[in-house]
């Protein structure tokens, strides 16, 4: 493997694809021709973080439970996309494919590194902020994909609506970071 | 005499190695080196970046699979 990196390492294409970093522009191209396709194909825009409760929903009733109930899970849409099962459902597929894409990804640039944690500091942060994160990502109807990025490409104003919102919750949050974590 | 220092920014997060950059680097005085240790590849393009556009002399090194040695140079 090392023999195989050390050898396409000098080479001007593997550098362009897959070593450097793509310029915003690129990316931001590919983005939006991707989710058109994800529309296109789904019916449904793009969204991450609304997979999550769904693949919460399926453990839970893994291990026995039932959200036929919850208010989240209780409208007919939801329930018909809960009874197909997780092999039916588009978004798992594609945030499957997200993490598979980015772990290729980081291997082919051989940056892949299984990092250290740095303090009970940091675990307790990431811990809290992953929290918060998901549930205002539920109580919101969607993240920075779903109700930001999906909805500005839907031309929908509740998708600027979240950007500015968001950019207040980034101010804060940095403001914080530099207080607690410098 | 310039003198160097080495910043610890491995397994962190970004944008914690840029602040803490910008931190080190307002103490520092011109001509001193900044090594910042990064294991982040979003901090390996911003780091660089803002370092640039302050007008330092910036070498960005590999030093093992997904990790980078960002050496600045203080100018002004």
């Amino acid at each position: 493997m090392k023999a195989f990196f050390e050898k396409i390492k000098k080479n001007e294409f593997y550098k362009m694809w897959f070593k450097d970093a793509l310029p915003y522009i690129t990316g931001a191209v590919l983005l939006s021709v991707f989710q058109i396709a994800t529309f296109a194909s789904t019916g449904n825009p793009c969204g991450v973080s609304g997979v999550f409760a769904n693949w919460g929903a399926w453990l839970f009733e893994l291990f026995g439970g039932s959200v036929d109930k919850w208010y989240y899970f209780s409208s007919p849409g939801a329930q018909a996309t809960l009874n197909a099962g997780v092999l039916n459902h588009p978004g798992t597929w594609r945030n499957l494919g997200i993490i598979a894409g980015a772990l290729f990804a980081a291997m082919m640039a051989s940056g892949f590194k299984i990092k250290k944690i740095k303090s009970w500091k940091q675990v307790a942060a990431a811990s809290l902020g992953g929290l918060l994160m998901g549930y205002g990502a539920r109580i919101a109807a969607g993240c920075n994909i779903g109700a930001l990025f999906s909805g500005i490409a839907s031309l929908s104003l509740s998708g600027w609506v979240f950007a500015a919102f968001m950019f207040v919750g980034a101010v804060i949050g940095s403001k914080l970071l530099v207080k607690y974590f410098m | 005499m310039s003198k160097e220092v080495v910043l610890d920014c491995l397994g962190e997060a970004c944008p914690i190695p840029l602040v803490k950059s910008e931190k080190a680097l307002e103490k520092m005085e011109v001509g001193d080196i900044l090594i910042v240790q990064i294991d982040h590849s979003c901090a390996m393009k911003n780091v660089p970046e803002w370092a640039r556009k302050q007008g330092h002399e910036v070498e960005l090194e590999e030093i093992d699979d997904g990790e980078w040695e960002c050496i600045i140079e203080k100018m002004k």
